[in-house]
């Protein structure tokens, strides 16, 4: 009986661990298309929603102005399509058919970048070179 | 019932005290890990979310990849390697497969034996081997199990510290990988070595995993 149940939930928990990644590969590619939708419109106030709260603080620290008019003076995609979806735990990888890339955190209130406009380091062991990042 | 139970109260006690032990882990892993995303300013998860996560998987399976490794070899390798004096060996002329005879198989299977032993052919060499077969099976697949979700843990870190992921493949070389593993194996050599050694000349009384008290330290492959 003991061994039927475990047998049962594993059998049970598989299927709904990888849909579940499925789901947040969507939720988190999601928040990265608002994002660079937003740039495009000029809607600084709805791309700085989507930023992490450091991120967005520390953004606003480097440049001098509010989050919602610095957000629009970088070098980011202006629209972009998530072609690259990557979930691990609680962070997430989003690349653009447009060429950099975004990363992204899952907090309480759904995921919100951390980085954005990012490219490779020089090596795997050098951290992205992002654009705007926490 | 109670006969089921005093029958098979070693499973059950050992049942439980997984399942308690595991239920333990998953408190004190969670605990640990929101008391960490608390110090480095990161969201807490939940516990739900916790147990079925490749944070609380990891740790799991390399502990029973470990346990199944020690129990894959330790029936393997008792079958030719030999322990003077220890309950843990067979006697010292018995070392290899044995014979028919003495392993009552095929023509020498009694009336009880299972039907799978009284049988020739592929079945039987499946049956003969069962026990490693299906040990060694379980301990290969957690240790995959092991590396998927070490996989997974190790890129989320390196993307939480912006670096770029990797493959599973580059994983496996990683020392991550190999110091979970080496961590839990060394422990296991260790206590299955030392057992084998302390109960030559140590005893406990009524346990089938020691000799008889009484027992002289040179008698080997004899349980108490």
């Amino acid at each position: 009986m003991g061994r039927r149940a475990l047998l049962a939930a594993v059998l049970v928990a598989l299927p709904l661990a990888a849909c579940g990644t499925g789901t947040r590969e969507r939720d988190a590619a999601a928040v990265a298309e608002r994002f660079h939708a937003a740039l495009e419109r000029g809607d600084g106030a709805t791309a700085c929603e989507q930023l992490s709260e450091e991120t967005a603080s520390k953004l606003e620290q480097q440049e001098g102005k509010p989050c919602e008019q610095a957000i629009l003076t970088l070098k980011l995609p202006k629209g972009g399509t998530a072609a690259v979806r990557r979930v691990e735990i609680t962070s997430a990888y989003i690349g653009l058919a447009e060429g950099t890339a975004d990363l992204l955190d899952e907090g309480p209130e759904g995921w919100r970048i951390s980085a954005a406009g990012c490219e490779p380091g020089s090596s795997s062991d050098q951290p992205y070179d992002c654009e705007v990042e926490g | 019932m109670r006969r089921f139970l005093k029958q098979n109260s070693l499973s059950i006690v050992f049942l439980l005290l997984f399942l308690g032990a595991l239920a333990g882990q998953a408190f004190a892993g969670h605990a640990d890990l929101n008391e960490q995303a608390i110090q480095h300013g990161d969201p807490q998860m939940s516990l739900s979310r916790y147990v079925v996560s490749s944070n609380f998987a990891v740790d799991v399976m390399e502990n029973w990849q470990s346990e199944y490794l020690q129990f894959t070899l330790l029936i393997l390798l008792t079958v030719w390697l030999l322990q003077r004096g220890s309950p843990e060996s067979k006697e010292l002329d018995k070392a290899g497969r044995e014979s028919d005879q003495r392993q009552r198989v095929g023509a020498y299977a009694q009336q009880n034996s299972p039907r799978w032993a009284k049988v020739g052919g592929i079945r039987r060499t499946i049956y003969e081997n069962s026990l490693v077969i299906v040990m060694g099976t379980i301990w290969l697949g957690t240790w995959f199990a092991q590396s998927v979700a070490g996989h997974v843990q190790y890129n989320s870190d390196r993307l939480d510290h912006h670096l770029d992921t990797v493959s599973w493949l580059a994983y496996i070389g990683k020392p991550d990988f190999w110091a979970r593993t080496l961590q839990n194996w060394q422990s296991e050599f260790l206590a299955v070595g030392s057992m084998a050694i302390l109960a030559v000349y140590l005893r406990q009384r009524g346990s089938p995993e020691s000799k008889p008290v009484g027992a002289p330290h040179g008698a080997t492959g004899v349980e108490g």
